[in-house]
């Protein structure tokens, strides 16, 4: 089903209980537009998710796809295997289907791409 | 509490030199001072692989004199920035990586490289490289700057009095930074007049806000 640009997705974010964020327990529906990157709606609607370099390269927003499909266009180190595993940077992600997301895992994402030797995995867990 | 003066002891015993007091003053105003250090070398790793990149940046922008000047007083004061908030890791008892590519890996900020591929010769296929792409890297990377640093206020703000003003004085800068890079931008791609309110620093990567002692003329 092709959609045009001006149309939105729900996006439901979910703050795992054992977040650090305030909103840890806490689950939101967004409606995100189809060129707006998840983490800009979120914070536009006042869920205020981790995020550093906001291009898709230092990966403190990752997050776990758990349901619908993103298209990170933007993203400047998004490596295929990120995307068969199921992890997305908000930063870049963009929906593309009603998408529901795991926020804050920032931690196990970089074990994982230590584990497929990408940075900043190993540079990061070696210091 | 000695002689009745309150910060006359602590958690940290006299004499003792396995513990950092500018670091557990922070822990018990909420900020992990092992957290904080290492957003900190992630953070100089951005502005000293910015410093790298800007070289080849403004080397590209042939013939555009007052581009190139620009670029390099951005360049030079992500240098001052680099060197101003090493000593702030180590003081926080961490380090610089051993390895530069580590270092590197681990920045914040994407790398700011020319936008055009390497040719066979080793150099930069320049056929079709344009002033208005190099501009739009510039531009990025002083975003993701403005970012990073805006973050370690928030972190800093209340707890961590040096670090937090290290990471303010940048972020003027950096912010002078971007509005050089709209300006330059709007004009050369959009033929806009998008003022940044700037003229000259004075000389090349003053650092006006950054730079502390300088320990030589050209920092």
């Amino acid at each position: 089903m092709t959609r045009s640009s001006n149309e939105t997705w729900t996006v439901t974010i979910v703050v795992p209980e054992d977040s650090s964020l305030d909103e840890a327990g806490e689950t939101y529906d967004l409606e995100v537009g189809a060129d707006e990157t998840i983490l800009t709606a979120a914070r536009s609607a006042g869920v205020w998710l981790p995020a550093d370099c906001q291009q898709g390269w230092c990966t403190t927003c990752a997050a776990r796809l758990v349901d619908g499909d993103v298209v990170h266009p933007n993203a400047r180190r998004y490596y295929d295997e990120d995307d068969e595993a199921g992890y997305i940077l908000p930063c870049t992600a963009k929906p593309r289907t009603d998408t529901t997301v795991v926020v804050d895992q920032y931690d196990d994402f970089l074990e994982f791409r230590a584990a497929n030797d990408r940075p900043p995995g190993n540079s990061k867990l070696d210091s | 509490m000695s002689d009745g003066k309150e910060h006359g002891s602590g958690s940290v015993e006299p004499g003792d030199t396995s513990k950092r007091v500018g670091a557990e003053v922070i822990r018990e105003r909420g900020v992990d001072p092992e957290e904080l250090r290492e957003k900190l070398i992630d953070a100089i790793g951005a502005e000293f692989t910015t410093y790298y990149y800007y070289t080849n940046l403004r080397m590209h922008l042939a013939g555009e004199e007052d581009y190139k000047e620009i670029t390099e007083d951005a360049r030079l004061e992500d240098r001052a920035h680099f060197e101003l908030v090493v000593p702030r890791i180590y003081e926080l008892e961490g380090s610089l990586p051993n390895d530069i590519r580590d270092f590197a890996d681990r920045a914040s900020c994407p790398d700011a490289e020319v936008p055009t591929p390497m040719d066979d010769n080793g150099g930069f296929d320049t056929s079709d490289l344009e002033v208005e792409d190099i501009l739009e890297v510039l531009l990025e990377a002083e975003r993701c700057a403005i970012r990073t640093w805006s973050e370690i206020c928030d972190m800093t703000r209340g707890a961590d009095p040096r670090t937090y003003d290290m990471a303010q004085r940048i972020l003027n800068e950096e912010m002078d930074h971007e509005a050089w890079f709209i300006e330059l931008l709007s004009k050369e791609r959009d033929d806009e007049i998008n003022p940044a309110g700037h003229f000259a620093r004075g000389e090349p990567g003053d650092a006006p806000y950054s730079t502390n002692n300088r320990f030589n003329d050209s920092a």
